[in-house]
């Protein structure tokens, strides 16, 4: 037997955390899929599949999107930054991963992800944000683990040292 | 120079840098060469009968590998039965559904394809007839003599029954001066882990071999049950576990769906992959905590405790976990309700039933409601008698001096500080303070509530809690650590723990880097390859880690520790006990020049016979084993304060404080997140989360929108303090992965009916979404 053949296939260019990539994709694969399996960029996660769940946020064009729930080819053209983008390279940590391992920010890291994305969102804005400002941006998020007091940790910890100038800006 | 000690201090996570940056390996990030996909074909009925199932268009979609059911599968794998106690009726199944089916989500077929898209695609082509059944949806439905049966050959919807009696309730009763009578209902919630199940199953028809890596917290356990079922020898079976995206008690069982992707795996010599969507998690990985207690109390005219009397009914869904039998859990939280407090006289029925729902699973502390029913039932008695709900508390627990002793079960309880941790509790909430404030409040229409919470942690179960219980040995089965030193000096750790979240690449680092003298970044903590590490059925599960795989890493590392001083002594021709090891270098006392790094240790034990060992085996490599024994309770006291919203039902939670004592902390960060992760799991089971069941027995939370979960806006800051009573044990370490979700739905629910006072509100149900809060206020 053979594969399935892809019926309507396009061709999607996506800048990935400042690289360009191209890929010939289905009209029902998801950006998920695209950064996942066609990129191989697994950081990103998927927790529900259903637009639930935040673990899956990543930026479009600077602005948080649920990958799993925009398809693929929608991202034509688009600037996308996974978490693999955060830090200046591979396996580096910027000044919000930092302060998240120095707080003990997470445990499982499923969720991870998902809130680093949508916290670096919200320093982006205000590099002095409130507790509660950091919650409210956090509350697309779900996290099973913490109980939140240690991401929110994190990221008001992130703020600090950017405040401080001892952390560079996002 | 000394290295610091590492042992309680909050050294930062080994795991967090690839977590942080994206590169954990969960099980969907696997992807092995020519590896297809799975999806399963599910029942939408609760119960039912197969009348017929056409596999035929399924089977000619381009891009479809397999699809099987039971009928392929019979001949060539074993059924599913779950363990076993005296009395209690196990079901045997297999892991697609024969003839009927008995819970909405039942795997009914699986389809392997070149994508999951294709899979699912080809799912939807099957088609199945079924001859509709009535199905079972309540406990009290279950019970009914003339109620539908989910097994006819047992006769009976009850699947186990038992009635303990200790001391003699009627004439406690009889004395009484108040005595209530209550029932309080537990809803069905899930575990609900952010990463779903899922497992990739790669056979190899060269060998015979299979590998299955799954996201799982028990590997052995694991290994163990395929091998029955699949029939596979267990020297060609290895389990593998990466990153696992959290648990809480749902993946320490054997799922259908695991069997039924090894099988198809090894039926196509090539690899699987499956991996369950958020739907199918919430309806079949496994639901939890649906129990009713009856709870009849006597008191005397000062609050002090006479008598319990606590029928349990216990909903477990249709089919028995292959891990946990029903009995385990009626038989905990009977050995466990009287917790630290005084009770002689005490009869438990309890009733466990099938009933056409998902599969009943442990949960993060599966016994809490013996902490929930009690601490409701002792504010209902202090209220009933007039008497404060901290000073009723105090009247009836034991103090440390009184002990040790025998509860009223037989459960040996050592060292009980409960008086002091509810003391501290309500010094720090500023107790009296509060009820002020809460009077002044009422008298604006604002409803302010505080809620206590008392309990006992087994951590890990100790040899009399498993006598009280009366079976299941699994809990104290004993933890063994394998220490080895590499040849360049470096420690490797293999441990049968399976953390999930937990952070022991950290904390068992922490504990050999202090051992044997070496700095944690020359240790790694292997866990997750059952062809490396140590067997155990629990894996990382029960509270086990802090005193039982703590005492299994000390032993191995002060063994190998002795290793090391021999290879330097042998070297040097002086006295093991004039020899230390100091940041990563052996050195002899009084004598500077002679120094031995690590990395020369390694070389020489493992080129120069003799060295290491008198029999001239090459290396150090250390075996330890450590089982469990008395006085190894967590406890702690939870104090909760909520304001509640009449208007809208809305309940905010204003503060919440857990004092515990868990002994000595090996990571404070690490514990303070097991107890705020768990506290916020309690939370929001009372306030958001419900496994929803229609009356035909649909399944209605099928989706993070419809199943809801405590947010970052819903959980407050959590205060924690440590108190630290056991500072002579040899391993002085104790377990707190339950206790917080074990303490807070009763100091939650307390806090709530201390709020609605003025409206005379009993809570008696656990689940507290709005729309409950105004019905308890009369308002709806």
């Amino acid at each position: 037997m053979s594969a399935a053949e892809p019926t309507m296939s396009v061709d999607v260019r996506v800048r990935v955390n400042g690289i360009d990539r191209t890929a010939r994709v289905e009209p029902r694969r998801t950006l998920a899929e695209l950064l996942r399996e066609d990129f191989t960029l697994t950081g990103t996660h998927l927790g529900c599949e259903q637009g639930a769940c935040g673990a899956c946020t990543v930026t479009v064009d600077g602005r948080s999107a649920r990958s799993c729930l925009m398809p693929a080819f929608r991202a034509d053209g688009t600037s996308v930054v996974t978490i693999e983008g955060l830090g200046d390279g591979p396996g580096t940590m910027n000044t919000l991963q930092q302060a998240c391992l120095e707080r003990h920010s997470f445990q499982c890291g499923f969720c991870t992800p998902g809130m680093l994305i949508a916290a670096s969102e919200l320093l982006a804005e205000t590099v002095d944000p409130s507790e509660a400002e950091v919650r409210e941006a956090l509350s697309g998020n779900l996290c099973r683990c913490t109980g939140y007091d240690s991401i929110v940790a994190g990221v008001l910890h992130a703020s600090a040292l950017m405040r401080a100038g001892t952390g560079d800006r996002l | 120079m000394t290295i610091q000690r590492l042992t309680g201090t909050s050294v930062q996570r080994v795991e967090d840098p690839r977590i942080l940056t994206g590169r954990g390996r969960y099980v969907d990030d696997v992807a092995v060469p020519g590896m297809l996909h799975a999806a399963f074909v599910r029942s939408p009925h609760a119960h039912a009968h197969i009348v017929s199932i056409d596999l035929d268009a399924a089977r000619a979609l381009a891009g479809v590998h397999l699809v099987l059911t039971d009928a392929d599968l019979r001949p060539i794998i074993g059924d599913m039965t779950a363990n076993g106690s005296p009395g209690l009726f196990v079901a045997t199944y297999s892991a697609l559904a024969r003839k009927v089916v008995r819970l909405v989500g039942e795997p009914v077929a699986i389809v392997v394809a070149t994508s999951r898209a294709v899979a699912e695609d080809a799912a939807a082509l099957v088609g199945v007839v079924y001859d509709v059944l009535d199905p079972v949806v309540d406990m009290d439905d279950a019970m009914r003599p003339d109620a539908p049966l989910l097994y006819p050959e047992h006769g009976s919807n009850v699947i186990y029954r038992t009635e303990h009696r200790y001391g003699d309730t009627a004439t406690a009763f009889a004395g009484a001066a108040h005595v209530v009578r209550e029932r309080f209902a537990q809803h069905r919630h899930a575990n609900v882990p952010m990463e779903c199940r899922g497992g990739v199953a790669d056979y190899s028809p060269a060998t015979g071999a299979l590998e299955y890596t799954v996201s799982h917290q028990a590997p052995h356990a694991m290994r163990f049950q395929l091998s029955l079922i699949l029939r596979q020898p267990t020297h060609l079976l290895r389990v593998r576990c990466g990153d696992i995206g959290g648990s809480f008690g749902q993946k320490g069982g054997i799922g259908r769906e695991d069997i039924a992707t090894c099988a198809a795996a090894r039926i196509l010599g090539r690899a699987v992959k499956w991996i369950e969507d958020r739907a199918e998690n919430l309806a079949v990985a496994g639901q939890a905590r649906e129990e009713r207690l009856d709870v009849e109390a006597a008191i005397d005219a000062e609050g002090h405790l006479l008598g319990v009397r606590v029928l349990m009914v216990m909903d477990t869904g249709a089919y028995p976990q292959l891990g946990f039998p029903a009995s385990g859990y009626t038989n905990v939280v009977r050995s466990l309700f009287p917790g630290a407090y005084r009770l002689d006289n005490y009869d438990f029925d309890a009733v466990a039933v099938a009933t056409n729902k998902g599969t009943y699973v442990p949960y993060r502390g599966p016994w809490e409601v013996e902490t929930w029913v009690r601490e409701r039932m002792i504010d209902v008695l202090a209220r009933t008698a007039g008497i404060d709900p901290v000073e009723i508390r105090l009247r009836n627990l034991w103090s440390d001096a009184e002990l040790p002793r025998r509860s009223v079960v037989g459960v040996e309880l050592i060292k009980m500080t409960q008086q002091e941790t509810l003391l501290d509790a309500r010094r720090r909430i500023e107790y009296d303070a509060f009820r002020s404030e809460q009077a002044q409040a009422r008298t604006h229409g604002r409803y302010l509530g505080i809620g206590f919470c008392n309990f006992i942690e087994p951590a890990p179960f100790m040899p009399s809690l498993i006598g009280a219980i009366g079976f299941m040995a699994a809990p104290r089965t004993p933890q063994e650590a394998h220490v080895r030193v590499e040849p360049d000096g470096t420690i490797t750790l293999f441990t049968s723990q399976q953390p999930h979240g937990q952070g022991h690449e950290t904390t068992l680092a922490q504990l050999i880097a202090d051992e044997i003298g070496i700095g944690i970044e020359r240790v790694r903590v292997v866990h997750g390859d059952t062809q490396v590490t140590p067997f155990n059925f629990v894996g990382t599960g029960g509270s086990r880690a802090a005193t039982l795989a703590s005492g299994a890493v000390m032993g191995a590392a002060r063994q190998v520790r002795e290793r090391i001083l021999r290879v330097a002594a042998t070297l040097w021709e002086i006295d093991v006990a004039d020899l230390d090891i100091v940041d990563g270098e052996v050195v002899a006392n009084g004598v500077p020049s002679r120094r031995l790094p690590m990395q020369m240790v390694g070389i020489l034990a493992y080129t120069r016979p003799g060295l290491a060992n008198d029999d001239g085996t090459l290396g150090i490599d250390e075996h330890h084993g450590y089982i469990s024994y008395e006085g190894t309770w967590s406890q702690s006291t939870h104090c909760c304060v909520v304001e509640v919203d009449v208007e809208t039902g809305h309940v905010r939670v204003l503060r919440f404080l857990v004092v515990e004592d868990c002994g000595e902390m090996i990571n404070p960060a690490i514990v303070d997140g097991q107890v705020r992760g768990g506290v916020a799991q309690g939370i929001s089971a009372v306030l958001f989360e419900r496994s929803a069941y229609g009356a035909d027995g649909a399944y209605l939370a099928d989706s993070l929108s419809s199943y809801l979960i405590a947010t970052a806006n819903d959980i407050p800051h959590i205060e924690v303090v440590h108190h630290h009573s056991h500072p002579d044990d040899p391993v002085p370490f104790r377990g707190v992965g339950e206790g917080g979700a074990i303490g807070a739905p009763a100091a939650l629910t307390n806090a709530i009916e201390d709020a609605l006072v003025p409206f005379g509100a009993r809570i008696r149900e656990q689940y507290l979404p709005p729309h409950r809060i105004l019905e308890l206020c009369g308002i709806i």
